[in-house]
């Protein structure tokens, strides 16, 4: 019973039921959105999004905020798209793309744990000349006419069901879950998003787990990049403006406190798919799509305020409850 | 002569002073851009200029209130948007006159602002998630308001009343362009409000310790979500402005604004963590990044490429700005500035 409730309280939880309460109300409504190949599409188009917000995740729980991550992603969808229309082997354009990813992150790292600049700031400013790169290095034009082998693996499927990509992406994702709510140095994070002074005594290396975390959400912003080269099949100048702020919208869904120390990369994901899921919904209910934004932003505002809500319901019941305890305590001790 | 050491400590804190660096910086801008085309040098062309930064003005001086409160407000490019989609609408559509139709669309700035700040400081809610999940609903109001009445988001509404647009382009003093006004009229307004009213003080101590503010009885939810609605006010306004600017409503007008807006504010120096924060700091910063990109400009550097040293400002920015406050760089500052006594240096290297 107890485990039933604790994983009733749990956040992954929540968004699950709610997740699967969208697929049952918008499948009452029109069957077609509970095929396989609607489901499949929602898989697909949400791989990108789970990169995002699987980086996004360490940053948050540090305590930090990432909103450099639509530019890491243009420029290296930039990259990875130009050098392999060029004939570049795909394997090493894309080493070279999450290195380069890895290093943006770690420029942010170094200025938000080293020099002490606020990592809104410091993402910013980084947003600022990524954004200016893409347009230097494309020179304003689309990158186009990417080969085939590059593009098909993204529609490919195995048992025909599951997505290589959406293999790849459940190989990732599940190992880092594990490493970060079992592993010792996976904790690191959240205890340094929890308490920085407490994890400073405790003697957790705080700057390196900071500059760590950006150094993975670079990383998982340029795989996202590569992915959207592969997947859409061009870059744009504007591709990946905004992009960010789905990110971290779907940490929120998925329980990501924005003040760190509390989440999880099941719960980003999560929240990741129930962006995407909206989107599709609102096409299999035949809304118009320009309701889009309003729908997704109604349904972060009641999903945070309702559990800020109850989160507080239920820790000033608790209190009362422990204080009447003390009260009849007193009574009986008289 | 103790007088005299004060007067001289006030006025080396004061060329010292991050106020001071910015102006600098916009006189070291004039110069380059001036001397890259001479054409920069014109006093007519550098006015008119402030057209092209005074949305981001607008917004950036109430910005400031916000950031003091320790919050933030990334809504404030979506509230742009719809109040311009509010005004269009109401004009083109409803038959209203266009100046009734723009005090609709600052009263809906108003009640957007008022959401934010009630969700922030009532609720309790963080503020970046707050107004991240009302950007997105404002947006979406705005293209759902477009589509409701039949109107294009792509080409919008277009062909406002020549007085409507003369409210950016029209000139009450020949030669100087109305935004000058708007913008001083503004600065002023926020200036009194911030340093030498009761409210300002108010939102200061609520930044520096919001419960001593509690405890010496202020209504701090109130004070917060005044500072949302003044920012709301102000994006339905710059929303206007720039419905006039470009003789046309959008729903993604002001889309970009967003960074520019934060940026002009933390570079003006004020603390993104709350409790200090200046006015005059913001306006000059907005004027750093103004003429930085209308330099660049003129200096025909395409203009999407002008995000770099907006960028690279900030970051260098917000660098001397954290290292000023970090007591080790400080320490060694001083060191290399003045050289303290040798005893004191002693006492340094036992600690």
């Amino acid at each position: 019973m107890n485990i039933l409730k604790s994983v009733i309280y749990k956040r992954e939880a929540t968004v699950s039921f709610f997740l699967i309460g969208i697929f049952i109300l918008v499948g009452i409504v029109n069957p077609d959105f509970l095929t396989l190949t609607s489901i499949d599409l929602i898989s697909q188009n949400s791989i990108l999004y789970i990169f995002l917000a699987t980086g996004m995740t360490f940053v948050l729980l540090t305590g930090n905020i990432d909103v450099s991550v639509g530019g890491i992603l243009g420029l290296c969808g930039a990259i990875i798209a130009t050098l392999v229309r060029d004939g570049a082997n795909p394997i090493f354009s894309l080493l070279l793309v999450l290195l380069l990813g890895s290093l943006f992150g770690l420029i942010n790292g170094l200025g938000v744990a080293i020099a002490g600049i606020p990592s809104i700031i410091m993402t910013l400013g980084t947003l600022g000349i990524l954004r200016g790169m893409i347009v230097v290095y494309t020179g304003g034009k689309w990158v186009e006419n990417l080969p085939d082998y590059f593009k098909n693996p993204s529609s490919q499927m195995l048992f025909d069901a599951l997505n290589v990509y959406m293999l790849i992406t459940l190989l990732i994702i599940i190992p880092l879950q594990i490493y970060i709510s079992k592993s010792k140095r996976g904790r690191y994070f959240s205890a340094v998003g929890d308490n920085y002074n407490g994890a400073v005594l405790v003697g957790i290396p705080v700057k390196k787990i900071t500059i760590l975390s950006f150094v993975l959400s670079g990383l998982f912003a340029a795989l996202a990049g590569s992915v959207y080269a592969s997947q859409i099949g061009f870059i744009m100048n504007s591709t990946g403006v905004g992009i960010e702020m789905i990110a971290i919208a779907s940490c929120v869904l998925g329980g990501v406190s924005l003040s760190g120390g509390i989440g999880s990369v099941a719960g980003a994901s999560l929240g990741a798919v129930i962006m995407t899921t909206i989107t599709s919904a609102l096409v299999y209910l035949k809304v118009d799509a320009s309701w889009n934004n309003a729908i997704s932003g109604m349904l972060l505002i009641t999903i945070v305020v309702s559990d800020v809500l109850i989160h507080r319901y239920t820790a000033e019941r608790a209190k009362k409850i422990r204080l009447a305890a003390h009260v009849e305590n007193m009574e009986i001790g008289q | 002569m103790s007088n005299l050491n004060i007067n001289m400590k006030n006025l080396r804190r004061a060329l010292l002073s991050w106020d001071t660096f910015l102006l600098v910086i916009i006189l070291l801008e004039v110069l380059i851009f001036g001397l890259i085309n001479p054409k920069f040098w014109r006093i007519g062309l550098l006015l008119n200029s402030i057209d092209d930064f005074l949305i981001i003005g607008v917004v950036a001086l109430s910005m400031t209130f916000v950031i003091i409160t320790g919050g933030i407000d990334i809504s404030a490019g979506s509230m742009i948007g719809l109040s311009s989609v509010v005004t269009g609408l109401l004009w083109q559509v409803y038959g209203m006159n266009i100046w009734l139709a723009a005090f609709f669309a600052i009263l809906s700035g108003i009640l957007c602002g008022m959401l934010n700040g009630f969700l922030v400081s009532y609720l309790d809610i963080q503020a970046m998630v707050v107004t991240l999940g009302t950007s997105f609903l404002f947006s979406g109001i705005a293209l759902v308001l477009m589509r409701f009445a039949g109107v294009s988001a792509y080409e919008g509404i277009s062909g406002f009343p020549q007085s409507f647009k003369s409210l950016m382009s029209g000139h009450i003093i020949p030669g100087l362009p109305n935004s000058i006004f708007i913008l001083i009229i503004l600065v002023l307004i926020s200036l009194v409000l911030l340093s030498k009213s009761k409210y300002g003080r108010y939102v200061i101590l609520t930044g520096i310790n919001q419960n001593a503010a509690i405890y010496s009885g202020i209504n701090t939810r109130i004070i917060k979500m005044s500072a949302y609605m003044l920012v709301g006010m102000s994006s339905a306004f710059s929303g206007i402005l720039l419905s006039s600017y470009l003789n046309s409503s959008r729903s993604d007008f002001g889309a970009e604004t967003t960074l520019s807006i934060i940026t002009a504010v933390v570079l003006g120096g004020t603390l993104i963590t709350g409790g200090k924060g200046s006015v005059i700091g913001t306006l000059l910063a907005t004027f750093v990044l103004g003429f930085m990109k209308f330099g660049l400009q003129m200096a025909r550097v395409p203009t999407q490429y002008t995000n770099i040293p907006t960028g690279v400002l900030l970051i260098i920015a917000s660098l001397i700005g954290a290292l000023s406050g970090n007591s080790y760089f400080r320490s060694r500052l001083k060191l290399v500035f003045n050289r303290p006594k040798k005893s004191v240096n002693n006492f340094e290297k036992k600690l």
